[in-house]
């Protein structure tokens, strides 16, 4: 392995001392001279009519401004929004137009002097609904009895062999995906084994700490500049372009802090209502959502019912594997429905069939959340997976390495031969760190694996690395920071220059300033930003080699770029004739000289759009206690393995591999967002749980360097992976545990109990 | 949140008075971590808040020997969990304090405020009931004390009538042979609430017991106590058989609700199990 200087340390978030101090300033942190605040009526009802909206109450109240409905904005203002940095296109009125959908969708904004007197204009306003029937289940939601939720629903076949076959027909489909290879019936026929299942999984907010929050500010001139919490910049400006009928180069989006995205934040959420107001009122406007108008008005993470069945040999073939997935769209469709194709995964599974339906329930839209999709699809998968490993008395690794792809086999799902995989050495990482395989068996406890797969994606962007007049780096990007990025960009620039990281500084713009730059999610960011920023920075190298060659009167190829200490221990970076340190200029002489020569400051310049990653798998090893009479669990251990490509950041790779881990615990655990008649029974985060830090164990993670030919120094995408295989790993951790398989997460402590009980009755405890 | 007037009184009296002067449409606030979060979510628009927190004569814990313990109405959750007296002589009730939310809530929220909130998921209160707890109360023209279990008349109720005020709450002195057990039932270790609570206070004697108390939380619409549960415990020798009728009885008091937190079916069991666990504890 190559020595580097700077790659590979881990050195602390050039963000850490904002963030802890209180200094870093957030979306809400913004105030303008002359703001005002805006808030929403929001449907209390999952359906229904409306009959009436009635302002003329709120509009008498002193300090309400302006109050908008959809009627006064005129029936024709439907509008399209375009999200350019993900090419999705979604229509959708800013307010509810004669019905509402769901719980939570905006019937009317107002807009006041504070944010008190806003409140009570909301609650001032007198809507008159006449309900209508809602389904918030998709189990329910396909049944030819459920109310149709959108004109433009599809009725589909149901495909065979399902357990929802027998209704013939699906209602309120709104997405298809379908996949087939070999011949799945000759595979069933084939096994010694089949064993099939319903998987569960709930619908999940992203639950960033930090609710959605906007300032927009519209010049005389008509330029409108919008200060928010994004993870991407470039997406709001297309969004509110789109949205708004706004020409793109009128818009300026600066990205503030972040407090936490996971997915959520990248598209337009309360930015266009923002800028609407401000054109109207002519002033600053604010928003900023509390978390009960995330919880009901938020777009998070579809849930999916899944039923998977496997055929399998006694001696770990797998002959034939098929999925139906149903995905809880809510009233528009967008989830990540191809994930039920998880049920291939990274194994040489070679007779394949899934069928997957998006369905409309009355539900807020989704969006991403961390690896979209895969979380769900792989529960359904690798759950199943273990259970037939038990069925088949087969050890659940053993299993998995039996049947799992390597480099030079071709991917079942698309036939591209893979290269630089580590599956099997991931997994076993986490074995032998975990010690699974000479883990004791002790009453109450119980062990669980699960892997999950995540082929990372790339994103176009650009990066401006400057050698400064005082010889510091500055490195310069339109990418928000959402993982610690930031800091591992710094790394990058400061190892291809020769700086001490310390003397990079990473700045980002705004959309005016900066150079177009892909969203930060998808675990894109280190891959293609910093393959950006490293081209940058060599640019900017070549540029300071040929001038310090100039200078010290040599040739390029006879200097080199050295970090050596003074006598005090100050490391000053200097660029000398190879093994003469007497025949040397500092980088700050270098910047100077620059200055007065012709071709002024030193810059450079990089930019990358796509290029291809490679799949890579989490491997997770938990262990929990569980106590039999109540349900309680109690995680004792978790043992996280990835292959990383290359590890900029030790510290950074960590703290992604114990956020995954977390909320893939939380999800298998106790999170979910509970709905009853279409209503969430849970909107506060009293109810809906996440874990604390008192409820989860001190996370092992290990990783692998197994290089991406295409990221930088190797880098491949990894924020992403970590939350994939956690509630599979803890499904199979409970049955070993208590002999239970409890397939509907989150496995709760009632739920548990529930099929602890089941289990006695029917004489297996 | 609304607007409202806010009052700061420096006596009971003071207190008092101002209670009675806006009758329903005041609200007392001490820690303020349930009425303030009740308030912003416009559960409830009181007319005035009177803060007690400036009356001297609302802080501090006194513990007598003879006349036992006195918590009053500005001691925090978190005094009471740290307090020796308390952790040595109440430990069910520093147990029931210390899972209350997280330790900035505690430092926060008091315990006659978790007891005036009258949530039947309260943590400190079936801790209050088995230890024969008694309610100190104000008026502007007398004093008096009830029994904890005369307190409360449902979910967000108590007996208080208008310029009434709850000034601290009485614990007599605990037999030396009294042993107790708190058990909250909930899915995180902390920032949760209880979806079962289950508090027993007992005189073990030789597989029997005496001076039985069985408090319930969670699973009625007030907390609660098992009287005819508590009256077969006292009955004579504890059997496998007698506990489950201990049990049996201790759900059977109950009347528990489906909710996002629990069933009722749940619940009921829950109760069932950790009264067999409490008696399995504190007597063996």
């Amino acid at each position: 392995m190559a020595e580097f200087a700077v790659i590979g340390k881990p050195v602390p978030r050039v963000d850490a001392v904002d963030k802890v101090t209180g200094a870093a300033r957030y979306a809400a942190d913004v105030n303008l001279p002359g703001q005002l605040w805006a808030g929403f009526v929001h449907s209390p009802h999952p359906h229904a009519r409306i009959k009436r909206i009635d302002t003329s109450k709120a509009e008498c109240i002193p300090g309400v401004v302006k109050i908008l409905t959809q009627d006064a904005l005129g029936a024709g203002a439907t509008q399209e929004t375009i999200d350019t940095v993900h090419g999705m296109r979604l229509s959708q009125s800013l307010f509810a137009v004669e019905v509402v959908r769901y719980q939570g969708e905006k019937i009317a904004a107002v807009c006041a002097i504070s944010p008190e007197i806003c409140k009570d204009a909301v609650e001032a306003i007198e809507v008159e609904y006449e309900r209508l029937p809602a389904v918030d289940e998709v189990e329910q939601a396909i049944r030819p009895e459920a109310p149709v939720i959108r004109e433009d629903a599809k009725e589909v076949e149901a495909p065979t062999g399902c357990p929802w076959a027998n209704l013939g027909m699906f209602r309120n489909v709104c997405q298809e995906a379908h996949f087939s290879a070999g011949d799945v019936e000759a595979g069933f026929a084939e096994a010694d084994v089949i064993v099939e299942g319903i998987y569960r999984i709930p619908r999940v907010h992203q639950t960033y700490i930090e609710p959605h929050a906007c300032v927009a500010r519209v010049d005389p001139s008509g330029k409108v500049t919008v200060w928010t919490s994004t993870q991407s910049i470039f997406a709001i400006r297309s969004g509110v372009a789109s949205s708004l009928g706004i020409p793109q180069s009128n818009i300026n989006v600066v990205g503030q802090t972040i407090g936490g995205g996971f997915g959520g934040k990248f598209g337009v959420l309360v930015h266009p209502y923002a800028v609407l107001l401000a054109q109207v009122t002519g002033r600053p406007v604010k928003i900023v959502y509390s978390r009960e108008e995330e919880m009901l008005d938020g777009r998070p993470a579809p849930g999916a019912v899944i039923w998977v069945k496997t055929g399998i040999k006694r001696d770990g073939t797998v002959t034939a594997r098929q999925a139906v997935g149903l995905w809880d769209c809510g009233h528009v469709p967008g989830a990540s429905i191809y994930a039920t194709g998880r049920i291939v995964g990274v194994y040489n599974f070679k007779n394949i069939k899934y069928d997957a339906y998006g369905i409309y329930t009355n539900k807020p839209g989704t969006s991403a959340y961390r690896a979209p999709g895969a979380p769900q699809g792989s529960y359904a998968s690798e759950a199943n997976l273990n259970q037939c490993a038990a069925a088949i008395g087969m050890d659940p690794i053993a299993l998995r390495l039996q049947n799992m792809a390597q480099d030079g086999d071709q991917r079942v799902i698309d036939r591209k031969p893979l290269s630089r995989v580590a599956f099997k050495e991931t997994l076993l990482a986490a074995a032998k760190q975990a010690g699974w395989f000479e883990r004791e068996k002790k009453p109450n406890h119980g062990w669980g694996v699960a892997i999950g797969e995540w082929h990372h994606g790339a994103g176009p962007g650009s990066a401006v690395v400057t050698l400064m007049d005082d010889g510091t780096l500055k490195v310069f990007s339109g990418a928000m920071d959402i993982t610690g990025t930031d800091t591992g960009m710094g790394q990058i620039a400061a190892e291809v220059v020769g700086v001490p990281w310390e003397n990079v500084r990473v700045i980002r713009g705004d959309t005016d300033s900066a150079p177009y730059a892909t969203g930060s999610g998808g675990s894109v960011v280190l891959f293609s930003m910093g393959n950006a920023v490293k081209r940058a920075a060599e640019n900017l190298r070549e540029k300071m080699l040929a001038l310090a060659a100039q200078h010290l009167e040599t040739t390029v190829d006879s200097l080199e770029a050295v970090r050596a200490a003074d006598e005090s221990g100050r490391v000053i970076p200097r660029v000398q004739r190879r093994g003469q340190p007497e025949e040397s200029v500092t980088l700050q002489e270098l910047a100077q000289i620059a200055l007065r020569t012709t071709g002024g400051p030193l810059v450079g310049t990089g930019t990358f759009a796509s290029e291809p990653s490679h799949p890579l798998i989490s491997a997770q090893i938990v262990e929990v206690e569980v106590d039999p009479e109540t349900g309680v669990m109690e995680i004792k251990r978790l043992v996280g393995a990835l292959d990383v490509g290359r590890a900029i950041n030790p510290y950074e790779v960590e703290g992604q591999m114990q956020g995954g881990a977390t909320q893939g615990l939380s999800w298998g655990w106790m999170e979910e967002m509970q709905f009853g008649q279409g209503r969430m029974l849970n909107t506060h985060l009293s109810d809906y749980r996440i874990p604390t830090i008192q409820d989860l164990p001190a996370i092992e993670s290990v990783y692998l360097e197994v290089p991406s030919e295409h990221g930088p120094f190797g880098v491949k995408g990894i924020g992403e992976p970590p939350i994939v295989p956690t509630p599979a790993a803890l499904h199979l951790a409970i049955h070993d545990a208590t002999g239970a398989w409890v397939n509907d997460l989150p496995a709760t402590p009632e739920r548990i109990w529930r099929a602890l009980h089941r289990n006695r009755d029917e004489g297996k405890g | 949140m609304h607007a409202f007037d806010y009052l700061e009184p420096v006596t009971v009296a003071e207190a008092c008075a101002m209670l009675a002067d806006h009758g329903p449409r005041a609200r007392p606030l001490a820690g303020g971590t349930d009425l303030l979060i009740q308030m912003e979510m416009g559960k409830v628009r009181p007319e005035a808040v009177v803060h007690l927190g400036r009356i001297e004569a609302l802080r501090g814990i006194e513990w007598d020997p003879q006349a036992g313990l006195r918590i009053s109405a500005g001691v925090t959750l978190r005094e009471v969990e740290t307090h020796p007296i308390i952790r040595e002589r109440y430990p069910a009730l520093a147990t029931a304090a210390q899972v209350v939310g997280s330790v900035q809530i505690r430092n926060l929220g008091t315990l006659v405020g978790n007891l005036c909130n009258a949530s039947p998921s309260a943590d400190t209160s079936p801790a209050l009931l088995a230890l024969d707890g008694q309610v100190e109360i104000a008026s502007p023209t007398e004093s008096f004390t009830i029994p904890v279990a005369e307190f409360w008349t449902g979910p967000g109720q108590m007996v208080l009538q208008p310029g009434q005020l709850v000034t601290g709450v009485r614990l007599p002195v605990p037999t030396p042979s009294l042993r107790t057990w708190y058990y909250k039932l909930a899915v995180r270790k902390a920032m949760d609430l209880a979806m079962v609570g289950v508090c027993v206070a007992l005189e073990p004697r030789n597989g029997s017991a005496r001076r039985v108390r069985i408090a319930l939380g969670a699973v009625a619409p007030t907390c609660l106590r098992a009287r005819h549960a508590e009256q077969l415990a006292e009955q004579g020798e504890i059997t496998n058989g007698c506990l489950e009728a201990i049990a049996e009885a201790a759900v059977a008091a109950t009347s528990p609700i489906s909710d996002q937190r629990a069933s009722a079916d749940y619940r009921r069991a829950m109760v069932g199990s950790l009264t067999r666990r409490a008696f399995t504890q504190l007597l063996r």
